[in-house]
């Protein structure tokens, strides 16, 4: 908006009733403040909030308003005495002689609201630009000094090419110097003062320093003629008007400033140059999120283990006691609580040392700052392939949970992007699947569980992006990308108090599905492997694979032959899974637990039984066969839950496609990883 | 968006271009325009003042209508785990897009 007079906005005076009349010297006049009386030049204090303009109003008057330094503090027109005195001594009149009342100047200063410049956006700015542009030029203040915060000069800046275009006797009282220096830059006030056209002094109103060399500078300038207006080109549009005004702050801020010649880069600076590099970046997220899962799985396992003892070992020994003690053993009850219960619910509680300590390196990094840089990583690489930028922050989310990510796609613009973003947050792999990874990293690959579950990351992102650029070049030729920038926090040293609330609000989660739906499914799954379907076998006394679980795994399994998983003990917990991943492993210890009951009292059996399975299932080729069950579990539907959230945000018909796709994608690649893995392993 | 044929473009249309192009940050911007960084800042928080440029601070995937809107709010606490907002304190991101006009 360019700075002309305009006619007053008869709205003002309802926001601003306490002000008599849109004029400062008439306010000076007339107003209910304190003023120096009808001759006394009427000095105006503009700047934006936050400079240390009202702690300035303060020092120079004496009187007290409202202090503080969050924006917005000056919402009224203040007005005192500012009562200037010339020290003869330094008196710069040739031989001089002033006598005492030249030597005292009384000034009305009035502090008008804080502004970012002239074009008003909230009713503090519209009273400033009302009460500098809105009034005669008669009823202007005599002199504007402009409150500019060093350490933030170029945002400062604009008001005073605004104020520069209107005619005004300006000074430039620059604060926060300190800041400046602190951030490496220094502020050369003479050269600064040439390129603004207008006399700048710098000073510190805490310290209430630089206050007399503010007042002799504005005793002189008061003396002096209006400077002109700043030349501006004429018929420029509001972008060109900006344009040239940011022109002219450039200019000022590059003579103005002196910067070391080799630039203080912070560190935070110097880190990101390497971390959101386009090649260097990438590696390094890698890096830290494999140093992540090496951490996880290295740290945890012992704790697992022990864990693992104790829900196996004196647990369950305890409640088969206490059961025989009741003269329950070998009721259904029994069974319920021992290969239910006690046998699927704590084999998931096993996780929870590591699910804490994935947790807890998953904060640190998010406190630190360095998860907003993997955005940036994430962002250029999916901009590289086409798909909408804005897309990754729903895709991040994925990889905590898949639910709140389907809702996160709400931020999208159009809805393409929200429908195409919703079918791809299914192949992030949240921490449910983590647990399952962990579980068979260990038992089929070792010491390097770390870097399979990493690898299973890695391949998570490579179905996005493919899965997405597929989608792209079928569904939505014409989906447009959003351009964004993204604005990156400092680097921060975590806090303990954050990174332990993250954690535990986070682990509450894991706990409550563990309780919840876990143990519901975990019942389901046991009313299912107690129903008989041979005839003479009793309820709650039948093979598993003759119980109506086992028969209906057992007509599904085939399915999975190709992929080397076709045991219906495996298959089994696939189905499952459809209701929540973590009771991929709640349901292979019931199954175990029921099969073979009395070897259940030993830490380790469950992967031993596992690995057993995958071995016959596969033909020898265990190891690639679990690699497809993982690439499997990762790729088809998460949960329920993640169901009914698409089913809410993109509706039945992209919902069911979704799912086609995803069972399509998983089983498609668990065949080929097997039937190519097992030439080799 | 862009300044007339014959105008000689300032910071701001740089800035507009930089973005456009998908710079991602602006001490990248800063770098890529020889410009002074803080003159870059201003010239974003200009912009984003003007309304030619809309910032949104992302709470990684929260609904804009807080957490009683996320599908997996419980008893109306963060069902993603993630905590709310920490005044002074931003570790999060805020995109800057630009306004189509």
């Amino acid at each position: 908006m360019p700075v002309t007079e305009t006619k007053p906005n008869r709205q003002l005076n309802l926001l601003v009733a306490s002000v008599p009349t849109p004029s400062v010297k008439a306010c000076c006049q007339t107003g209910t403040g304190t003023g120096a009386g009808p001759d006394a030049p009427a000095v105006a204090l503009v700047g934006a909030p936050n400079t240390g303009k009202s702690t300035l109003f303060n020092a120079l008057t004496g009187s007290r308003v409202t202090m503080g330094n969050w924006p917005g503090t000056t919402v009224e027109v203040s007005r005192g005495v500012w009562k200037t005195t010339r020290d003869a001594a330094t008196c710069d009149c040739e031989d001089c002689t002033c006598d005492e009342s030249d030597q005292k100047l009384d000034i009305t200063l009035v502090d008008l609201p804080g502004a970012y410049s002239l074009d008003p956006h909230s009713p503090d700015e519209t009273l400033t630009r009302e009460l500098l542009v809105g009034v005669p030029a008669d009823e202007r203040p005599d002199l504007c000094i402009v409150v500019c915060d060093a350490a933030r000069l170029a945002n400062s800046l604009y008001l005073v090419s605004q104020l520069r275009e209107l005619g005004l006797r300006l000074v430039v009282a620059l604060t926060m110097l300190d800041v400046a220096a602190k951030n490496g830059v220094s502020v050369d006030t003479a050269a600064l003062s040439k390129a603004l056209g207008c006399p700048v002094v710098g000073i510190d109103p805490r310290r209430r320093s630089g206050l007399e060399g503010l007042a002799g500078t504005v005793r002189e300038t008061l003396g002096t003629p209006a400077p002109a207006p700043r030349p501006m080109a004429a018929e420029l549009d509001s972008l060109e008007l900006d344009d040239d005004r940011f022109s002219w702050i450039a200019q000022a801020v590059e003579v103005g400033t002196k910067a070391p010649a080799d630039p203080q880069h912070t560190w935070s600076d110097k880190v990101d140059r390497w971390v959101t590099a386009p090649v260097l970046g990438p590696a390094i997220f890698l890096g830290v999120m494999w140093l992540v899962f090496q951490i996880t799985t290295a740290v945890a396992a012992p704790l697992q283990d022990f864990l693992d003892g104790l829900f196996t070992g004196p647990l369950t020994d305890g409640a088969l006691w206490l059961f025989a003690q009741l003269g329950l053993t070998g009721t259904w009850l029994e069974g319920l609580v021992v290969n239910g219960i006690i046998a699927g619910v704590g084999m998931l509680l096993t996780f929870v040392p590591l699910m804490t300590l994935m947790f807890v390196l998953l904060a640190l990094l998010e406190d630190s700052g360095y998860l907003a840089r993997a955005a940036v990583v994430t962002d250029r690489l999916m901009r590289a392939i086409g798909l909408p930028g804005r897309a990754f922050l729903p895709l991040i989310v994925g990889f905590g949970c898949n639910v709140p990510a389907i809702s996160a796609t709400r931020i999208l613009p159009s809805s393409r992007q929200r429908i195409l973003t919703a079918l791809l947050v299914p192949f992030t792999s949240c921490t449910a699947r983590l647990t399952v990874f962990v579980m068979l990293g260990s038992v089929f690959f070792g010491p390097y569980a770390g870097t399979a579950v990493f690898a299973m990351y890695v391949i998570s992102i490579l179905l996005v992006v493919f899965t997405g650029l597929i989608l792209r070049r079928t569904l939505w030729r014409t989906m447009g990308a959003e351009p964004l920038i993204i604005d990156l926090p400092a680097y921060q040293r975590p806090t303990l108090r954050l990174t332990a609330s993250v954690t535990w609000v986070r682990l509450k989660g894991f706990l409550q599905t563990a309780a919840g739906v876990i143990v519901i499914t975990v019942c389901a799954v046991w009313l299912l492997q107690s129903i008989p379907t041979q005839p003479g076998e009793r309820f709650g006394d039948v093979p598993v694979a003759d119980s109506v679980y086992g028969v209906a795994a057992q007509a599904v399994a085939p399915v999975f032959g190709p992929a080397g998983f076709g045991s219906w003990e495996t298959t089994s917990t696939l189905v499952v899974g459809f209701v929540a991943k973590e009771a991929v492993i709640s349901s292979w210890a019931q199954t175990y637990a029921v099969e073979e009951p009395e070897d259940s009292a030993a830490p380790g059996d469950l992967g031993d039984a596992v690995l057993a399975s995958f071995t016959e299932s596969s033909g020898g080729h265990p190891v690639p066969a679990a690699l497809a069950f993982m690439i499997f579990l990762l790729a088809y539907t998460p949960c329920v839950a993640t169901v009914a959230a698409q089913w809410r945000e993109i509706g039945g018909r992209w919902t069911l496609f979704g799912i086609g796709l995803q069972l399509a994608i998983a089983w498609g690649l668990a065949v080929v990883v097997f039937q190519v893995g097992s030439l080799f392993l | 968006m862009t300044a007339a044929a014959g105008v000689r473009r300032g910071p701001l249309s740089l800035v507009l271009d930089e973005m456009a192009v998908g710079t991602p940050t602006v001490a990248q911007m800063a770098r890529n325009l020889a410009l002074d960084e803080q003159v870059v800042r201003a010239a974003v928080d200009h912009l984003v003042r003007s309304g030619r440029v809309s910032a949104r601070e992302l709470s990684m995937g929260c609904p804009a209508s807080g957490c009683g809107g996320c599908a997996s709010a419980v008893d109306g606490e963060p069902g993603c785990g993630l905590p709310a907002p920490v005044p002074g304190r931003r570790a999060g991101l805020v995109t800057l897009t630009l306004t189509r006009r």
